[in-house]
């Protein structure tokens, strides 16, 4: 088949993005049961973060990760304590006020940077950007690389903090049921305002990354967030390697139409979002929660 | 029952807020502008703004507009649509029947202006755009006017260009066309422009054509199947941001055609600081270059930059030129009456335009027909002027150097 | 007392209707903006408000209402009479999708919605029978605007009418039970889709036949403004910021948006903050009264009342 490799190749890169997305996303929901539409603003704030600490100091988008991520984290707990905390919670399941919530809170950071970076379209170049290399033949831009290095690495520190840390565990804990992590002692607020400020910031650290691969403005973030809808749909909410399945999928998909079809690009969003739609109705748990009820039917057998 | 008096006594007090109107100036020319100042289109509509209010600040500060012998200030009422249709449209009417403009600017980008091009017809007041070249939305109205000429000439000045190029020996027949474009009015008009080219000259045929959604970001399936095309020329036509993510994807998959162009992108300042090295050859044609060798295009590239610290783009100039025709057009009529000034701009023909080709005329649509320029990047951040002939400021690089 | 609002209601409406022989063509445009934001609220509301399914993706009725008038339209047919058929097509479509999505419940059933609300505008955009990106233009000439505006208010007092008739009908009780507890209303013998498609089926016409108006008025329509994401966000705004599931509460919504939309934007000033007031608001009133601006003046007016009556 034409150009296996290629997709492969190129799905894997940007699955490691996409994963990274998602994740904050899923965390969340997971431990709060809110769809943080704010998502796609946190994002865009990264990329303009990350910008500006490459414009004013020089420091290489990468480099500055590190200085966005933590930063980022205490800015979602910052906005836990201030305004999601006293949300009206409806006994653990999730409310369109805070889905309306989080948008106003989008909308207030789309307005921030207009007004401190107007809305040119912005983009990073550094000494590597355009650079490619070979890949088993397949050539891969060096920034792609790098993102998906980091993505990895950020996924393996994450998947350490979930199963080594109290933290962790506790996060684990309260997503797969509430009322009995609460039971076993879990302190709730804690551990969401932690839950807040490690899906911020996730979603800074891929808007930081998505700056290093593309132009952007502050409109820059909402198709981003569908797709990362889409994937945490598919691959459920409860593990990291659960996302990561789900984002392969989307890139796979995105990347062997492209190859292997001829329908027009244009359709790629559609058929994101009509994946979505099938996989919501017909495995709402995700593809975990798909293996595991065929697992059990051949169990039953 | 008593709970709802409170939300009908309020609905009252709103009604009354909506029914209260503004209080008209007199001995003022009131003109109205709807410009994308924030949005997707906020770059270039903040630009628009930008030369519209110098435009208009210039002739306010000579004492004024000469309308039958008095000299009358310019009253700008300029607003925001953020970049939506229906309020860009909404905007237009507010300006023609409450404020009562005298005429309206119009804003930039296709979808924006054809949404407003509907409203001047049900108000019989003059409309003119300096940011839309998409053919439909002329000839409908005999309000509307526009001073950027069809994209589809756009497309085909490049495929003039390229067929002087083949003349010269410099490339060879046949050539494979790429075509991309974006999914907008604009991008339809210039694959239309390059198609219908390729059709009436042998030695061109296309051998993909595709439509992208706008900001699209992930390019990397699409250029591959550019790469599987193997075509001899790739044409794109883009937005800035899409302009910037395709070209950086295109160079790092290492591809390589003879000539290469992102229809009016390429010169912009823009692209070069998010490129670098990677715009070097690109060819672009557009509405407008400073580097026209006219005398009234120094004078205005030399008064912008003092005004505002940077050189003027091509937006610049056809923003403050449909100002300027307007206010032609006003002086020239000698009243305010909405068919004297109409009537005006139908027959004006502006001999010092800064626009390429030296003289602005509206044709029967009411869209203006111009030449366009192309311009060629070369290493070092320079741009040359290639097409037409007669303005060249350097010789054209043709095929591109392969990386 | 209980003949209020009501009267109220019709003494507002009648206003509404006798406007154009008193007040001025831009006042006109402004409540003609108003009316066809309270349809849109009012009938979200209907499943949204009543039945508590919030639904992301209505953009896709209003799109496919003014596409159907539009493309028939160019065909020659009566653009009023278009209205009833694109009605028909939207409340077959929300069938069509309401089948599989009302399966999910809460946020996983607002997702999928919003998974429609794209794919319906992508494919809108892609295909050229719909004109693709470049949008349609209504048949030149028999532009009315009196009867444009007629219309449109018209249609608003008859959803507002229809919504406070169904709130007291048993139909809109089985909703009520549905939004409260839906195992409890199986349990009670209502088969919950069917009332949810049925909600959604006639929500979903009324959306459309103001989608229709829309074309009709405007003249002109694309996918980009008809079938976005952000106006299915304001759709399901205006009544969560008036007050969900009341009558007068997306009529409120509405109002506070349409102000909010044209007046605040024509101020050079506050152009700059139009999304930093527009979100700030809704952090408001999310935190502090999700009932919306009705709940925060009934808690407001029914203290006073405690207060009155416990002082005599």
């Amino acid at each position: 088949m034409r150009g296996v490799l290629n997709v492969l190749i190129d799905s894997l890169l940007a699955a490691g993005l996409y994963a990274t997305m998602a994740y904050g996303l899923a965390v969340i929901y997971g431990v709060m049961r809110i769809i943080n539409l704010a998502h796609a603003g946190v994002m865009m704030l990264g990329a303009y973060t990350t910008f500006s600490l490459f414009t004013r100091f020089s420091l290489d988008p990468f480099l500055s990760l590190l200085v966005v991520a933590p930063l980022f984290f205490g800015g979602g707990v910052l906005l836990y304590r201030t305004v999601v905390r006293r949300l009206p919670r409806s006994g653990g399941t999730a409310s369109i006020e805070s889905l309306l919530l989080l948008f106003g809170v989008w909308l207030v950071l789309q307005n921030l940077a207009y007004v401190i970076w107007t809305g040119d379209t912005q983009s990073i170049l550094t000494s590597y950007t355009l650079k490619s290399v070979s890949l088993l033949g397949v050539r891969v831009g060096v920034p792609a690389l790098l993102v998906f290095g980091m993505s990895a690495l950020s996924l393996l520190v994450l998947e350490f903090v979930l199963h080594r840390t109290y933290l962790g565990k506790a996060v684990r804990a309260v997503t797969q049921n509430r009322d009995a992590a609460l039971l076993a002692g879990v302190n709730a607020d804690q551990i969401s305002a932690a839950a807040f400020g490690l899906g911020t910031a996730f979603a800074g650290v891929a808007g930081g990354m998505l700056s290093t691969l593309y132009a952007f403005t502050p409109d820059f973030g909402r198709s981003f967030l569908l797709k990362a809808f889409c994937i945490i749909v598919l691959g459920g909410m409860e593990s990291v390697t659960g996302v990561a399945a789900g984002a392969l999928v989307l890139a796979l998909l995105e990347n062997g139409l492209a190859v292997w079809t001829t329908i027009p690009t244009s359709f790629q969003d559609a058929v994101s979002f009509a994946l979505l739609f099938v996989a919501l109705v017909a495995f709402p748990q995700g593809l975990p929660g798909l293996f595991t009820r065929l697992a059990r039917r051949r169990a039953v057998r | 029952m008593k709970s709802t008096r409170p939300s009908c006594t309020l609905l009252v007090l709103a009604s009354a807020l909506l029914a209260a109107s503004p209080t008209l100036a007199q001995d003022v020319i009131r003109i109205g502008a709807v410009l994308p100042v924030t949005g997707k289109e906020s770059k270039i509509g903040g630009a628009f703004k930008a030369a519209t209010e110098y435009a208009v600040k210039e002739v306010n500060d000579a004492g004024g507009l000469d309308v039958g012998g008095k000299k009358l200030k310019i009253d700008l009422s300029l607003l925001d649509d953020t970049s939506d249709a229906s309020r860009s449209a909404q905007l237009v009417e507010q300006l023609m029947a409450q404020q009562k403009v005298h005429a309206v600017i119009g804003g930039y980008g296709s979808q924006l202006v054809q949404a407003q091009s509907v409203v001047p017809d049900r108000y019989g007041i003059p409309y003119i755009s300096g940011g839309a070249g998409a053919t439909s939305i002329y000839g409908r109205s005999k309000w509307v006017f526009g001073v950027l000429s069809p994209v589809e000439n756009l497309a085909t000045t490049q495929m003039d260009f390229l067929s002087d190029l083949v003349a010269q020996g410099k490339l060879k027949k046949p050539l494979k066309i790429a075509l991309l474009a974006e999914n907008t009015e604009h991008g339809k008009d210039f694959q239309k422009g390059v198609k219908d080219y390729a059709k009436a000259h042998p030695g061109y045929s296309v051998v993909l054509d595709e439509s992208f959604e706008l900001y699209a970001a992930d390019f990397k399936p699409l250029l591959g199947r550019v790469a599987a095309a193997k075509a001899d020329l790739f044409m794109c036509d883009a937005h800035l941001e899409d302009f910037i993510s395709m070209q950086r994807t295109y160079t790092q998959m290492g591809l390589y055609h003879q000539m290469l162009t992102y229809g009016a992108r390429g010169a912009d300042e823009a692209g070069r600081k998010g490129l670098g090295a990677a715009t070097d050859y690109i060819f672009a044609s557009g509405w407008w270059s400073d580097l026209l060798p006219y005398p009234q295009v120094k004078a205005f590239a030399a008064k912008w930059k003092a005004a505002s610290g940077s050189a003027p783009q091509w937006y610049h100039a056809t923003a403050y030129e449909a100002v300027r025709a307007l206010f032609a057009a006003i002086r020239k009529a000698g009243s305010l009456k909405p068919e004297a000034i109409r009537a005006a701009l139908a027959a004006i023909e502006l001999r010092d335009s800064i626009l390429p080709g030296g003289v602005l005329k509206f044709t029967k649509t009411g869209q203006a027909v111009l030449p366009f320029v192309v311009t060629q990047n070369k290493p070092g951040g320079k741009v040359d002027i290639v097409w037409p002939k007669e303005a060249r400021t350097g010789e054209p690089v043709a095929p591109m150097p392969k990386p | 007392m209980k003949a209020f609002p009501w009267v109220a209601g019709a003494a507002l409406g009648a206003f509404a209707l006798a406007a154009p022989l008193v007040l001025e063509r831009g006042t006109l445009n402004d409540v003609w903006s108003l009316a066809f934001a309270v349809i849109l609220a009012s009938a979200w509301n209907l499943l949204g408000g009543f039945a508590g399914q919030v639904s992301l993706g209505y953009s896709a009725f209003l799109g496919i209402g003014a596409y159907a008038t539009v493309l028939l339209s160019l065909r020659g047919m009566n653009p009023f009479l278009t209205l009833p058929l694109g009605a028909a097509l939207a409340a077959a479509f929300s069938v069509l999708i309401g089948l599989p999505a009302f399966r999910l419940r809460g946020p996983y059933f607002t997702i999928a919605t919003i998974g429609v609300g794209e794919v319906v505008r992508v494919c809108a955009s892609s295909v050229s029978f719909t004109g693709g990106s470049s949008g349609l233009r209504m048949p030149p000439g028999s532009f009315d605007f009196t009867l444009n505006y007629l219309s449109m208010v018209a249609l608003a007092i008859a959803v507002v009418a229809l919504a406070a008739f169904v709130k007291r009908s048993a139909f809109g009780q089985a909703l009520a039970a549905i939004r409260q507890d839906i195992d409890a209303a199986e349990a009670l013998g209502i088969d919950s889709t069917r009332f949810k498609l049925a909600a959604h089926a006639l929500s979903a016409a009324l959306v459309a036949v103001a989608g229709g108006l829309y074309a009709i008025n405007f003249q002109y329509i694309a996918p980009g403004s008809v079938f976005d994401f952000r106006l299915s966000l304001s759709i399901v705004l205006m009544p969560i910021v008036g007050g969900v599931g009341t009558i007068a509460g997306p009529v409120l919504g509405a109002l506070v948006f349409s102000t909010l939309q044209i007046k605040l934007l024509s101020i050079p000033a506050l152009r700059d903050s139009y999304l930093f007031l527009y979100g700030t608001l809704l952090i408001v009133v999310m935190l502090f009264e999700p009932k919306g601006i009705l709940g925060l003046v009934r808690r407001v007016f029914n203290r006073r009342l405690r207060r009155f009556y416990a002082d005599a």
